[in-house]
């Protein structure tokens, strides 16, 4: 028959469709991957030359020296965030997707996150400062610099939490109910198990953020050339991101390197962390359905 | 002796007399029955009046068209609709002539006396032997090296031990279908259930599979009373004793399996068991 290889107006139109919708895919894919290689190819080709080892065992001398204290500043303001708003954002997230389902209290609280998600940073910080620091007197301290940070990424590890307890199968829950596990039973043994990728991926993805936060720190945490101490209140904590920040604006070389040290730092702190979320990953998924 | 026994024949005489020795002649042998069950989820009437009983050791086949009321009525028997929104229920489910919802009844004992086995096969994420043990765990009824005795001895009931006893530790998910829902079947059957409900238990697996767990189930009464839901005709003939035809929410008819297919009292049953309805 003729019209076999008659190729229809209709037909054109569909394959040009989808060739331009793949165009724009590959597209919006470029604009992503473009600058976030540009990003990190450039704090590289900066730092990397100039790099010295003892960056990371010196302290600060302000435009010059190490970067030791805010190196060790960032990763305690890091772990204390992950204690702090993982407790609160993980159970949030476990109340909202598990308890909270229909109710109004949660649509109460989803509200709530989402204010809270919209807050500018700064905004946040500066309520820091103004309740905490000047209010209760407790100064520039690693304690107000965690709470503020916290409540800023409080939401995204909520919002995390639920959507990965969301995402867990109908299928498991119903088989743990007709096993005769309570509701508690199975969420500790079979629900979270199998949303715990989401809720890790998230939290440190939540962790990335802080890490790399700075307004919020400017207001609390303050600054200082030395280690943090042991105490939560009075005393102020060094930062990555002040160092990235403020030697960028002085008129030195020097100055610059320390800054784009401090860069690099944080950007292989944010590597590592997306490198142990797919590791942690890759091995509680050893038993799911995706990972055959 | 009052009167001298006038009996025709030896078994009259005697079948009384045993039948008082029973220990068990005053226990119902109506393991799972219902008394005018009505259900309706919000203002949506679901069930209406259905009065059904299933004996001790029997398979019982729940056919009817979609729609027609019957995997809600065996989600009913374990208490598996209790939290839909809008829940509401007349009548009774009776397990061993007591009620489900009696002030004395533990909602999760219930659970573990009447099991269930589902349409897909959903093993748990974890190994393949702390699948079968997941609810002995949870009900504290073994632990230990106890758990490694119970999960053979429930694989090789399924008949899935030589297939997986390498490989204990390794993800369900590798297994084929069939043999996930085996072993479902042997999760089910570890927490020692009284009753097991069977939703469509087959229809996602090849017919193989399916022959193997139809030969399987067979094999467990008269230790268990199955209720199963089908719409395979050709496996409710040949694996239950009795056949429940349900139709628009109601039951219409309750027969022998036989006498259900072979002569239906109802026109509704004839025409689906002869597939003049879907």
């Amino acid at each position: 028959m003729a019209q076999v290889n008659q190729t229809y107006a209709s037909t054109r139109r569909r394959r040009a469709a989808a060739v331009s919708f793949r165009v724009g895919t590959l597209l919006a894919l470029a604009l992503v991957v473009g600058p976030a290689l540009w990003l990190v190819l450039g704090v590289v080709v900066r730092a990397v030359p100039h790099w010295r080892w003892n960056v990371l065992t010196t302290l600060s001398q302000g435009t010059s020296g190490g970067l030791a204290n805010a190196v060790v500043g960032t990763l305690v303001l890091m772990a204390g965030v992950a204690v702090i708003a993982g407790t609160i954002g993980v159970l949030t997230g476990i109340h909202l997707a598990e308890l909270a389902t229909s109710s109004r209290s949660g649509a109460l609280a989803r509200g709530a996150i989402d204010i809270l998600a919209g807050f500018p940073s700064i905004v946040l910080g500066y309520v820091g400062y103004i309740a905490l620091c000047v209010g209760l007197r407790w100064g520039f301290s690693l304690l107000a610099a965690l709470l503020i940070l916290s409540l800023m990424v409080v939401p995204y590890i909520a919002k995390s939490t639920e959507s990965a307890l969301r995402q867990v199968p109908t299928n498991y829950r119903e088989g743990a109910e007709a096993l005769g596990m309570s509701s508690g039973y199975a969420l500790r043994r079979v629900v979270l198990r199998s949303a715990l990728p989401g809720i890790v991926t998230g939290l440190l993805i939540a962790l990335s953020v802080a890490g790399g936060e700075t307004a919020p720190l400017l207001y609390t945490a303050g600054a200082t050339n030395n280690l943090p101490t042991f105490s939560l209140l009075h005393q102020p904590v060094a930062y990555l991101t002040y160092y990235v920040w403020t030697d960028y604006n002085q008129p030195s070389d020097a100055a610059h390197y320390v800054s784009y040290d401090a860069a690099l730092i944080l950007v292989v702190l944010v590597l590592a962390m997306l490198a142990i979320a797919r590791i942690i990953v890759a091995r509680t998924q050893r038993h799911s359905e995706t990972s055959r | 002796m009052d009167e001298p026994i006038r009996a025709q024949t030896t078994s009259e005489a005697i079948d009384p007399v045993l039948a008082r020795l029973d220990p068990d002649r005053d226990r119902p042998t109506d393991v799972m029955a219902t008394d005018a069950l009505s259900l309706s989820f919000a203002s949506t009437t679901v069930l209406r009046d259905v009065t059904m009983r299933a004996r001790q050791g029997t398979i019982t086949a729940l056919i009817g068209p979609t729609g027609s009321g019957k995997s809600t009525f065996l989600r009913t028997l374990n208490r598996m609709n209790d939290k839909v929104p809008g829940f509401t229920h007349s009548g009774d489910v009776t397990l061993y002539g007591e009620s489900i919802w009696g002030p004395r009844q533990d909602l999760l004992t219930i659970r573990r006396r009447v099991g269930m086995l589902f349409q897909r096969p959903n093993p748990f994420p974890m190994s393949i032997r702390d699948n079968v043990v997941a609810g002995v765990r949870a009900h504290g009824i073994a632990r230990g090296e106890q758990l490694d005795v119970v999960a053979e001895m429930r694989l090789r009931e399924v008949g899935l031990w030589d297939a997986v006893k390498d490989r204990l530790k390794e993800s369900p998910y590798r297994l084929s279908g069939g043999q996930q829902q085996l072993l479902c079947l042997a999760r089910a059957l570890a927490v020692g259930p009284e009753v097991l409900l069977l939703d469509e238990p087959t229809s996602a697996l090849d017919p193989l599979s399916t022959d193997a767990v139809e030969r399987l189930l067979r094999t467990m009464t008269p230790a268990l009373t199955l209720i199963v839901v089908t719409h395979n005709l050709g496996q409710a003939r040949r694996l239950s004793d009795s056949t429940m035809f349900f139709f628009d929410g109601r039951l219409v008819e309750h027969e022998a399996t036989e006498t259900l297919f072979a002569n239906p009292r109802e026109a509704d049953t004839g025409r689906y068991v002869n597939g003049l309805m879907g």
